[in-house]
């Protein structure tokens, strides 16, 4: 009798041969998930589920003393917290979705969403996730949005953004008396305006002989059409690795120099120091605002810097060291937020003829001015090693400082000046009791280490013991790059 | 040998087999297997097709 195909194997055989397809399926399905073909995959951790196959692909929050993990889902109760994406291989752009809760005891509270771009410098792109003060704006003033990017005014002066960034460009903006930097307020967003400075014929020379820690970064004003600048620098060798220096020179966000110095000696016995120097020279520029960035880890110390130029201000951060007497330095924002280093900076810090006091080591503390019209803010600290950040601009004198941008709509930010705002943000979509917030980022150039992305949730003021919490329901991330065909395609084109 | 006795078997040497390839996956390209799946349910599997293949009838 004939028997069909299958029933002449043996019951073993069919078995065996069941579980090697079996396998390797399951192991070619692994394959292609890590090599992701098609370009597009969504990794995404939810919290309300408590039971997990594997690990995933967001990984915890830290530090662990700024996350309340006790219900059901993790509370961040400090600022900022990281997290990571694990991805098994690099992608180009990144939209994450995520569903939270706020109880913040802020009324205007801001809430950012970052992935780290340099890992020396520590600079993480940060994108908008939620802008209360933006968002408490509808209905008062007029909106219009065009391409992603809103334009709002307090009185309609203008029909469309287009028509404000024309009068802008020759400022001549209606209702600003006092120059555009005093009425327009940004937020994720740069509006292209040359700024310039009046009455200075001459650059003057400058020097800073007060040594500065770490990364830092300043706008110095170039009046006629020569920049020098000369840095020296000490790499202190107290860690472990490379400390290399490099120093770029951007205008109009355009990198017009820079100067480099590799880390020759990167483990040296007994900590000894190096000094090291570098300098850049430029000719034939335009006058206007030129930014410089001093990329450099906190184990290597500015120790001078000579300018050309006298208008010189450093960009929202600066960590002055190793000071022989009291410093005095001016911002142009009425807060600070003040950080002591080591538990020798502690002290009483004078801000605007005010006291603060800069009472606990290691903690960012924050202090207002009562007097906001004050347009150079003088900072007296008794000791150094106290790293000062705000959104404004720090100088070491009085006329040195200028800030060629536009007031950032933050919690600090008082409107009464303000008449127009340009931001390029997107509210978040409220659903029951939850808001969600889509955030896009650019991962081409961002910093990956063994497979993650760094990435931080920022929301500035909200501090552990404040009783205020942001409460993360999940965290979606739908991820693009290269397909395998582009991959190929690449590869070939490379040879 | 009866077929709950056979299939248990074969399901042991498949477990182990299977979990020595993701180990070797792992060490390659760490995560690929473990963000997705925890490697202790497979070896929990092959433990339990393994006692049950050595059981007395």
């Amino acid at each position: 009798m004939h028997q069909p195909f299958l029933t002449k194997w043996p019951f073993l055989f069919k078995l065996r041969l069941f579980f090697i397809l079996l396998g390797l399926i399951s192991v070619a399905a692994f394959l292609y998930l890590k090599v992701v073909p098609t370009g597009q995959i969504v990794y995404e951790r939810d919290y309300e589920k408590a039971l997990r196959s594997g690990k995933g692909f967001v990984y915890g929050f830290t530090p662990a003393e700024r996350v309340d993990s006790s219900g059901a889902y993790p509370r961040l109760v400090g600022d900022p917290v990281y997290f990571s994406l694990f991805t098994p291989r690099t992608f180009t752009s990144a939209r994450v979705l995520i569903t939270y809760r706020d109880r913040l005891a802020s009324k205007k509270p801001l809430i950012e969403l970052g992935v780290l771009k340099d890992k020396i410098a520590r600079n993480y792109d940060l994108q908008p996730a939620e802008n209360r003060l933006l968002d408490n704006l509808d209905g008062k003033w007029s909106k219009a949005t065009a391409d992603g990017v809103t334009f709002w005014q307090k009185a309609k002066n203008y029909s469309d953004l287009a028509a404000f960034q024309k009068d802008l460009a020759a400022n001549k903006l209606k209702d600003c008396a006092d120059g555009p930097t005093s009425c327009v307020a940004v937020y994720n967003y740069s509006l292209a305006y040359d700024y310039r400075l009046s009455g200075i014929k001459k650059d003057k020379p400058l020097v800073i002989d007060q040594p500065l820690r770490g990364e830092h970064q300043f706008y110095v004003y170039v009046s006629q059409d020569s920049l020098a600048l000369d840095f020296s620098f000490l790499d202190m060798n107290q860690d472990k690795g490379q400390d290399p220096i490099s120093v770029n020179l951007y205008y109009g966000g355009d990198l017009i120099d820079s100067g480099s110095l590799d880390d020759n000696n990167p483990d040296p016995t007994g900590g000894i120091t190096e000094e090291k120097s570098l300098s850049l020279a430029k000719k034939n520029l335009q006058p206007g605002v030129y930014k410089a960035e001093i990329k450099i880890s906190d184990d290597v110390v500015i120790k001078k810097i000579t300018s050309s130029s006298s208008k010189l201000s450093f960009i929202n951060r600066i960590w002055p060291v190793s000071a022989s007497g009291s410093l005095t330095l001016y911002t142009d924002t009425a807060y600070l937020l003040a950080k002591a280093f080591t538990p020798a900076s502690l002290q009483t810090i004078n801000f605007n003829n005010q006291s603060f006091a800069l009472d606990e080591p290691y903690q960012q503390f924050e202090f207002v001015s009562s007097d906001s019209a004050n347009s150079a803010q003088a900072i007296r600290l008794a000791k150094d090693d106290v790293i000062l950040e705000n959104n404004g601009v720090f100088s070491w004198a009085a006329d040195s400082l200028f800030n060629p941008n536009f007031p950032r709509v933050d919690s600090h930010l008082d409107l009464g000046e303000i008449k127009y705002i340009v931001a390029d943000y997107q509210e978040p979509v409220t659903q029951d009791d939850w808001k969600i917030a889509t955030i896009d980022f650019s991962l081409l150039d961002s910093y990956r280490e063994n497979g993650k992305y760094s990435f931080l949730i920022s929301v500035p003021g909200l501090k552990e013991g404040s009783n205020g919490y942001l409460e993360i329901k999940s965290i979606r991330v739908e991820l693009s790059g290269r397909t395998w065909l582009e991959k190929l395609k690449s590869l070939y084109e490379q040879d | 040998m009866s077929k709950i006795k056979i299939i248990s078997r074969e399901i042991f040497y498949f477990s182990f087999l299977l979990l020595g390839a993701f180990i070797i996956l792992e060490i390659i390209w760490p995560n690929i297997i473990l963000a997705y799946f925890n490697l202790n349910w497979l070896f929990g599997l092959g433990l339990l097709a393994g006692l049950t293949s050595l059981s007395k009838k």
